[in-house]
């Protein structure tokens, strides 16, 4: 009826005829990831620091191509994106600034695995050419330069920077020194840029994309170190997926490449595979308590785990005539020290002990090894040369003295444990000696004695990686795996006593070395 | 000039007919009137002017400021970038369709603030002011919980998502909700103090004359508001376009998808690209200004 | 006839109590009291524009307390006149009819009917915000007239008008009242007005009526 209305109208139309354009873009896009369906083509959401914007792109690329599979990128800052994560309940990978993030999500249970990809170390970044000459850690605090640097409160860098140089009794002049606090390392780069600061504190990868700067090392920020890690967000949809682009990132010969052109120092990273195969060598005892968990892994992550559950001693025989696993449970620590130069660092992850097996209700009254060699008893022990537990039973008879009765009533030499329990419940022996973890199940017929007072008759289980194996970051994620809390549960279900009590960061004991890294054999340190 | 000389002369006459008692008291208002103003206006203009153009002249030297950081060749690098023109269209589309919907909405919303006492409608005017007082990154950080708080298991993303068919948060409707937001609060209050000025007399008559409630708003209420429209369509685009916190939090910032220009410049800066994020900028204060241009003329048009 | 019956407005922190009036049907009636006393609401009510706490409201014997503004068929004419302003002359005068969809032949016929009897034809195209004062006046009683509304409120028409104009509209206001029978109701606060204009007179103080003789 009149100007004012149609003109609202018109705009009405406008806007309905937007919003149909923008449908139509969508939908014409090659994304259908949004569509929750079925269907292998379904994209994976990755939070990526902004930072890594430009390495990320160029893998994304590359992945895209091979496989098909598209990779949705939300850039953003490391904390904003990991709050997104907490309160969305989406997203497949996680990919901070640096690993201080992954730690905060691992805490909050919002990260599962975590690959770690290169490593920055902080430097002093300059105006190329160097103008103000600075050289050494006091020409930092010169009046005539202007030292940015990023907050220790709100950057990974600054908390990293100011407990390491608390240490050394340097910060408090450093930070008289510094001229201003910034958010990031970004806005320190961008300050130098621009030319509002004369120094400033980074990380050695943010220089790969600022070509006017240049860096100075020092020896007092050498400690300085921090890693680019890509994690998997817990409640993903597509662990298997995101699981796969993540090996592929962290892959040597495929993701790592494109780190190092962009100027990163990377770690030695894993062989790319479709479908990695591990081999695990595990003493035959542990079959019950790990093979669950392994299979979980596998069905996890698209890896194929091949177990070789075998006697120790056996397997220690294949490995020296040339065998090489990815890795090695051993029933004892005795076993691993045979093979130092596959496996020279080890983990203690369970416990064993020998115990006596008798009938329920104990009815011939055994209490220690000694009653053992009292007449008429039929004992069954394992085979010394076949069964795990045989060696160990000699020497705890050894130790105990009483080798030469209790020989004397052996009976039955099983290669297993499991072969003695059986014929403990058919009662065709009286008593045996095996572990504990061969009578988890069995406490309807059978009770357990323990072995008083001998060390030997404890037997400790480690696990190691190998050095030299191709894909020693998934047999680091393996090993993670059975020394988790659910792994856990299934060794105590089992009989067995848990060693590890330490807390996990991504792939390092924290207190000992890292398990992980010194395994892989990292070179840059 | 002809009036005082006329003036002057009919003093003069009065003089000669008064007595002498009186000539003192003429001669003075003769000498008075004789007599140009010494008080100039001069000093007026040059203090208001003096105070405006401080304010000018800042955002001419920022610009100019920008303009001499970056170089033509960074401009044309950055238009010629794919991301960056999908960036440009969404940008445009976004802000166009968050500003109208702003206006749909605020039409309506600023009328019934204006005319009508009703309980409550003080929490109303509160709650539209809301969007304004909040810090963006909070706005945005409320969205993005809105849609995936999980009520007894029902949850609106997934529900939008599965059942209605189009997923909101991290595509292109969250760019346009988060910047709806904020935009239509500024809208409502232009409308509402728009409408305000507007006499709820003429409506009442019209209400007498046979109007319904709704056709006195149509035909009487809505053309006096077009200006008001106008300027609250420009404050609405305006805000839109500026919005970055909300969109990077709710929307998320992916190429080719959901990233505006505003984000565009966080992420050209977050890798250390200052002549990118500048040209960019520079691309955001030429959009705006032809768009304030063009509405401004349009304002000015049909002139009421 | 208007007839309220005591009625109870309470307009904020100012009521009018239990007020019973009897306007006459085709007379003019003019409603006296000094200003801020409550006419402006009387009126509003009876037009529909207030709603009152009790009492009825009659026209012509119908009960229209509850009906709305646009159904009750009462001119208006405010203090402020409230013009519209995006609207010409014309379409003010045809706003009522085109309301309720009377064909444009007659429509025209009515506007300029009343355009002729108001002096206003020459203003017909013109927009509404530079009339004088007069013409004003002119183009918004012909707006409230143009539908042929049972009853006519004015409120202190003639207030802002100089001493020429006041004795023109005097003379067109009783022309028009006779000219169309419509019960006419017209407030103000000058009595020599209410001498030259009223068959009846009321007064509206302390809350209370009085009427007196014409």
């Amino acid at each position: 009826m009149n100007r004012t209305l149609i003109a609202l109208a018109g705009s009405v139309v406008l806007l309905v005829g937007l919003l149909l354009v923008l449908v139509g873009d969508s939908s014409r896009g090659s994304n259908t990831g949004h569509k929750s369906t079925t269907g292998t083509a379904n994209s994976l959401v990755l939070f990526c620091a902004a930072s890594n914007r430009a390495v990320m792109e160029s893998i994304r690329v590359d992945y895209e191509q091979e496989f098909g599979t598209s990779i949705q990128i939300q850039y953003g800052p490391s904390q904003t994106l990991l709050s997104s994560i907490e309160v969305s309940g989406t997203g497949d990978l996680y990919l901070p600034a640096d690993e201080s993030f992954i730690e905060i999500g691992i805490e909050k249970l919002l990260i599962a695995e975590v690959l770690p990809l290169a490593t920055m170390r902080a430097v002093v970044a300059v105006p190329r050419g160097n103008p103000k000459k600075i050289k050494v850690f006091d020409d930092l605090l010169r009046s005539d330069v202007r030292l940015v640097q990023a907050s220790p409160d709100m950057a990974a860098i600054g908390k990293v920077v100011k407990k390491s140089l608390q240490a050394s009794g340097k910060w408090e002049q450093l930070a008289k020194a510094t001229v201003a606090f910034r958010i990031n390392v970004n806005d320190v780069a961008n300050d130098l840029v621009i030319g509002a600061a004369d120094a400033g504190l980074v990380y050695d990868a943010v220089l790969s994309s600022y070509k006017d700067l240049e860096a100075v090392e020092l020896d007092e920020l050498s400690t300085v170190i921090s890693n680019v890690s890509l994690g998997i967000v817990a409640s993903s949809k597509q662990p298997r997926a995101a699981l796969h682009f993540a090996r592929y990132v962290a892959a040597r010969d495929r993701g790592l490449l494109h780190y190092e052109k962009h100027g990163f120092v990377v770690k030695k990273g894993d062989v790319w595979k479709e479908t990695p195969e591990l081999t695990i060598f595990a003493g035959s005892m542990l079959r019950p308590a790990i093979d669950a968990t392994i299979k979980a892994f596998e069905e996890r992550e698209g890896i194929r785990v091949s177990r070789v559950y075998n006697g120790c001693g056996i397997l220690v025989a294949q490995m020296k005539t040339g065998q090489h696993p990815d890795a090695y449970f051993a029933c004892d620590k005795e076993f691993m020290k045979q093979v130092p130069d596959l496996f020279p660092e080890s983990v203690d992850v369970s416990q064993n002990e020998l115990v006596i097996l008798v009938q329920k209700g104990n009815p011939k009254k055994i209490s220690s090894l000694k009653d053992l060699g009292r007449e008429g008893l039929r004992v069954g022990i394992g085979h010394e040369k076949q069964c795990p537990t045989s060696w160990l039973t000699q020497n705890t008879f050894r130790e105990g003295g009483v080798l030469k009765e209790i020989m004397a009533n052996v009976s039955v030499q099983t290669p297993s444990g499991e072969r003695l329990v059986n014929q403990m419940q058919t009662g065709s022996l009286d008593a045996a000696v095996a572990y504990l973890s061969n009578a988890a199940g069995a406490g309807d017929f059978l009770d357990a004695i323990q072995i008083q007072g001998l060390e030997c008759s404890i037997a400790i289980q480690p696990l190691a990686i190998a050095v030299d194996s191709p894909n020693a970051h998934s047999a680091t994620r393996l090993f993670q795996r059975l020394c988790s809390p659910e792994s856990q549960a299934n060794f105590e279900a089992e009989g067995f006593r848990w060693q590890i009590d330490r807390k996990f960061k991504d792939g390092s004991i924290v207190g000992d070395s890292a398990i992980g890294d010194s395994a892989i054999g990292d070179d840059e340190q | 000039m002809v009036q005082s000389l006329a003036t002057q002369q009919l003093a003069t006459q009065q003089l000669a007919m008064m007595s002498s008692s009186d000539e003192r008291i003429a001669d003075d208002q003769v000498k008075r009137l004789g007599q140009p103003r010494q008080r100039s206006d001069v000093p007026f203009f040059l203090a208001m002017g003096g105070l405006s153009s401080c304010f000018i002249l800042l955002i001419v030297l920022m610009l100019a400021a920008d303009v001499m950081f970056t170089s033509f060749a960074d401009f044309r690098t950055a238009l010629g970038k794919p991301e960056i023109q999908a960036a440009f269209k969404l940008t445009v589309m976004s802000c166009t369709i968050a500003a109208i919907a702003s206006l749909l909405v605020a039409v309506p919303l600023g009328y019934l603030l204006s005319r009508y006492r009703f309980p409550g409608r003080w929490i109303v005017d509160t709650l539209v002011d809301i969007p304004i007082v909040l810090p963006p990154l909070v706005l945005g950080l409320s969205l993005l919980i809105l849609f995936h708080l999980p009520i007894f298991g029902w949850e609106l993303e997934r529900w939008l998502r599965d059942d209605v068919g189009f997923g909101v948060t991290y595509q292109w409707p969250a760019v346009i909700l988060a910047q709806f937001s904020v935009s239509c609060a500024f809208a409502v209050r232009t409308m509402r103090v728009t409408f305000d000025q507007i006499d709820p007399r003429a409506e009442d008559v019209a209400r007498t004359l046979g109007c319904t409630r709704g056709q006195a708003f149509l035909i009487i209420a809505v053309p006096q508001a077009a200006r008001g429209m106008v300027a609250a369509v420009t404050v609405a685009w305006a805000r839109a376009l500026g919005e970055f916190g909300p969109i990077l939090v709710f929307a998320g910032a992916t190429r080719m998808r959901t990233e505006v220009l505003s984000t565009t410049v966080f992420l050209e800066l977050s890798v250390g690209e200052l002549n990118s994020a500048v040209a960019v900028s520079l691309i955001m204060v030429m959009i705006a200004a032809i768009v304030l241009l063009v509405l401004r003329l349009l304002g000015a048009g049909p002139a009421t | 006839m208007i007839e309220l019956r005591d009625i109870t407005i309470r307009a904020g922190k100012f009521s009018l109590e239990n007020i019973s009036l009897e306007i006459p049907s085709g007379q003019y009636s003019v409603l006296m009291g000094q200003t801020g006393r409550g006419k402006t609401t009387l009126l509003e009510s009876i037009c529909g524009l207030r709603k009152i706490a009790s009492g009825r409201i009659l026209i012509h014997g119908v009960d229209v307390t509850n009906w709305s503004p646009s159904d009750r068929e009462v001119g208006y004419v405010p203090q402020d006149l409230a013009l519209f302003p995006t609207l010409s002359v014309r379409e003010h005068l045809a706003f009522a009819l085109r309301l309720r969809k009377q064909s444009a032949i007659q429509i025209k016929h009515r506007v300029d009917e009343l355009a002729a009897l108001l002096g206003i034809s020459h203003l017909l195209d013109r927009g509404v915000t530079h009339l004088s004062g007069g013409e004003s006046q002119r183009v918004a009683l012909g707006r409230a007239l143009s539908f042929r509304p049972a009853v006519l409120l004015l409120d202190e028409p003639l207030t802002a008008l100089d001493e020429a104009t006041r004795h023109e509209m005097h003379s067109l206001l009783r022309q028009v009242q006779k000219a169309s029978q419509v019960t006419m109701l017209h407030v103000t606060h000058n009595s020599a007005e209410a001498e030259a204009l009223a068959d009846r007179r009321f007064v509206l103080e302390d809350g209370k009526i009085h009427w007196q003789a014409g």
